[in-house]
């Protein structure tokens, strides 16, 4: 049964190519633009994650209970070393790295603004964080010179403080003590990251540079930094630090960002309703072409139920010709749009020319689409389900029809 | 034995302002090998009559008994099967399906029937060649005369083996020669294999070869004339 329904669908399909034609290309067309624009914005908020992980957010950070809600700089960890030796065990950790935190202002001579000081250790730090990276080679180096009170800026706050490399820059902060205190820092590289907001508020010395200036205890931080070999581990290896160090408050990415959790949940959804939506239009399209279809073919049908073929193969017969519509196509966008990610994906699409925007909410200015398999899937089970749906109208028409009129001349 | 008892049967259209009185008081039996004519003028209700004897039509009252099942209360999808299983139809015109060859036409009522593969393609040979078509197993409809179209339509309504054939009009677009070598094909058929045909039709052609002549006008049966030694 099964072979001779599709057959006759197929074959009536070209009964009228150019109409078929059409109908198989707005679904190719509408699927291609939704898969494509999908795979932009899931191309965008993927490397959004990866950087927002890499250079500033990493995987697992660990603080004091009450340092997130106050920020001030007595509520530390201490015995930061022993704690880093004792997650570096942990396999699924790459890298691990102590920072001292403590907001304060920059000013130069002409300008002063207000920042987030990073102490570093750079060793430690490249571990887990990609800012070393995100220097180019004329805007100065990552902590190589071993000199005291060397700082690192952005781009960005270079410009609003009008500094330059070997720029001398004033910190000033309270220190442990609660007593107003500061520096001198030179310039000793400028990064610019993906993330503006981010590069407008930070800055990195060394924490050793900025423990004596606070008046740290020894072997003391704000913050312990870990990065995975997995992003998606980090359920995972956060239970089982938490109960290894209680003392302190122990947190995952995606609890630490929310929005970051929240951008990519939205992106699949995105992707779900977009095609929806699309294939709805599409529904719509190859509704009307079937309606016409039982239209032109009266007489035909009314003889093949005359002759004994039931409702529910009336049904069969017309969702096949209906989904496979919709199927050929579907088959035929997803085939443009795997190629196009593919492409794209390795290439890039540059939109540095228009992404000024883009960047200070930390996209990159370079976009790749991304697609996963299961994306596909997801978009081919719609569209089988929009055939099987647009067939149930043409279908209720057709079964109206009482056979002895249809045939009659 | 009767295969078909119509007992009094009504067929009233009242979907437009005027009430058509269709068939109106119609007592009729059929038997096992008739091959039986119902003739009459252009409105006198033939197609009507056939239909309800077909199960596409129900009556408006009366009753039809078809191999002692009484089909007049049969709900549309049972009429469907009923159909599919115990009936063989032969139209005017669009009897076959366009996308498909001759032979899958015919095999086409035996897929919805559910029969075998090697049943339905062993059948459909043998029938496309007792039509004469033997040759032309392969040929889509649009490739075939009228008449070649109208002898497909035979071997597709044997191919289901139904208790008999009912024909509206089927010589209606022919040419005399192809009339004449349709009728023959169906004659054979009759004889042969003792396969009732019943057709509605004003062509006296047909009527020359049917055995039995009934004639309808406005709704009634005015004359049933069996000829050649048919009882
Ligand atoms: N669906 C219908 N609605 C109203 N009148 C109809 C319908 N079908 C047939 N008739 C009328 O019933 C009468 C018999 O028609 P029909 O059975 O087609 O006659 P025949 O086949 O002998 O030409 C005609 O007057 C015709 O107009
Ligand atoms: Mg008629």
């Amino acid at each position: 049964m099964n072979l001779i329904n599709l057959r006759i669908a197929w074959r009536n399909i070209w009964r009228n190519k150019l109409r078929s034609s059409v109908v198989m290309m707005a679904v190719t067309v509408g699927l291609f633009g939704g898969l494509a624009a999908s795979g932009i914005m899931k191309g965008m908020v993927v490397d959004m994650v990866k950087n927002s992980l890499e250079n500033q957010v990493s995987h697992i950070q660990i603080h004091h209970k009450d340092f997130k809600a106050n920020n001030e700089v007595d509520f530390l960890i201490e015995n930061s070393s022993g704690i880093i030796e004792r997650i570096k065990k942990n396999k699924e950790v790459k890298g691990v790295c102590e920072r001292t935190k403590s907001y304060g202002m920059a000013s130069t001579a002409s300008k002063a603004t207000g920042i987030m000081i990073n102490g570093i250790v750079p060793e430690k730090e490249k571990q887990v964080t990609q800012i070393y990276n995100k220097l180019s080679d004329s805007l100065g180096n990552y902590f190589i010179s071993d000199k005291k009170n060397r700082i690192l800026i952005s781009e960005k706050l270079a410009k609003k403080l009008n500094a330059k490399i070997k720029s001398k820059i004033i910190i000033t902060f309270q220190d442990y003590n609660g007593d107003l205190t500061g520096g001198s820092f030179k310039v000793e590289g400028i990064y610019k990251t993906q993330n503006g907001m981010f590069d407008e508020q930070n800055v990195f010395v060394r924490k050793v540079d900025l423990d004596k200036l606070l008046d740290m205890p020894a072997n003391s931080s704000h913050e312990i930094a870990i990065l995975l070999n997995d992003f998606q581990k980090a359920p995972e290896v956060l239970s089982q630090i938490k109960p290894a160090i209680p003392e302190y408050f122990s947190e995952a990415w995606y609890d630490i960002e929310p929005y970051l959790k929240f951008t990519s949940t939205l992106t699949e959804f995105m992707l779900l309703i977009f095609m929806s939506v699309i294939l709805l239009a599409l529904g719509f399209a190859i509704v009307n072409t079937m309606l016409m279809v039982i239209l032109e073919r009266t007489k035909e049908l009314g003889m093949i139920m005359a002759i004994g073929m039931n409702r529910f193969k009336v049904f069969k017969m017309i969702m096949y010709e209906t989904t496979i519509l919709a199927i050929v196509g579907g088959a035929l966008g997803i085939l443009v749009s795997v190629i196009f990610t593919w492409y794209f994906g390795n290439v890039g699409i540059d939109i540095s020319s228009v992404g000024e925007g883009f960047e200070s909410m930390g996209f990159g200015s370079v976009m790749r689409p991304v697609l996963e398999f299961a994306d596909y899937i997801q978009v081919i089970v719609l569209v089988f389900i929009t055939g099987i749906i647009a067939s149930i109208f043409p279908t209720i028409r057709a079964l109206k029809m009482r056979p002895a009129e249809a045939i009659r001349n | 034995m009767n295969i078909i008892e119509l007992k009094d049967l009504h067929k009233i259209y009242n979907e437009t302002e005027v009430e058509v009185h269709a068939v109106n008081g119609v007592d009729l039996t059929f038997e096992k090998g008739e091959f039986a004519a119902i003739v009459g003028p252009s409105g006198s209700g033939k197609t009507t009559l056939l239909n309800m004897l077909g199960g596409l039509d129900t009556p408006t009252s009366g009753k039809i008994t078809i191999n002692n099942t009484d089909i007049s209360h049969l709900s549309g999808s049972q009429l469907i099967d009923f159909r599919l299983w115990n009936i063989g139809f032969v139209f005017q015109a669009y009897n076959l399906i366009p996308v498909l060859t001759a032979k899958e036409n015919v095999e086409f009522i035996m897929h919805l029937q559910g029969r075998k593969k090697n049943e339905r393609e062993a059948r459909t040979k043998e029938l496309l060649t007792a039509v004469g078509l033997g040759d032309r197993l392969n040929s889509r409809p649009s490739k075939l005369s009228g008449g070649q179209q109208q002898r497909v339509a035979v071997a597709r309504a044997l191919a289901s083996k139904p208790k008999f054939v009912l024909a509206d009009e089927p010589t209606a677009n022919l040419d005399s020669k192809s009339t004449e070598n349709l009728l023959d094909i169906m004659e054979r058929l009759n004889k042969e294999e003792n396969i009732t045909f019943i057709f509605a039709t004003h062509d006296a052609r047909v009527m020359k070869k049917a055995r039995r002549v009934i004639t309808v006008e406005d709704g009634k049966i005015v004359s049933d004339v069996r000829k050649n030694g048919d009882e």
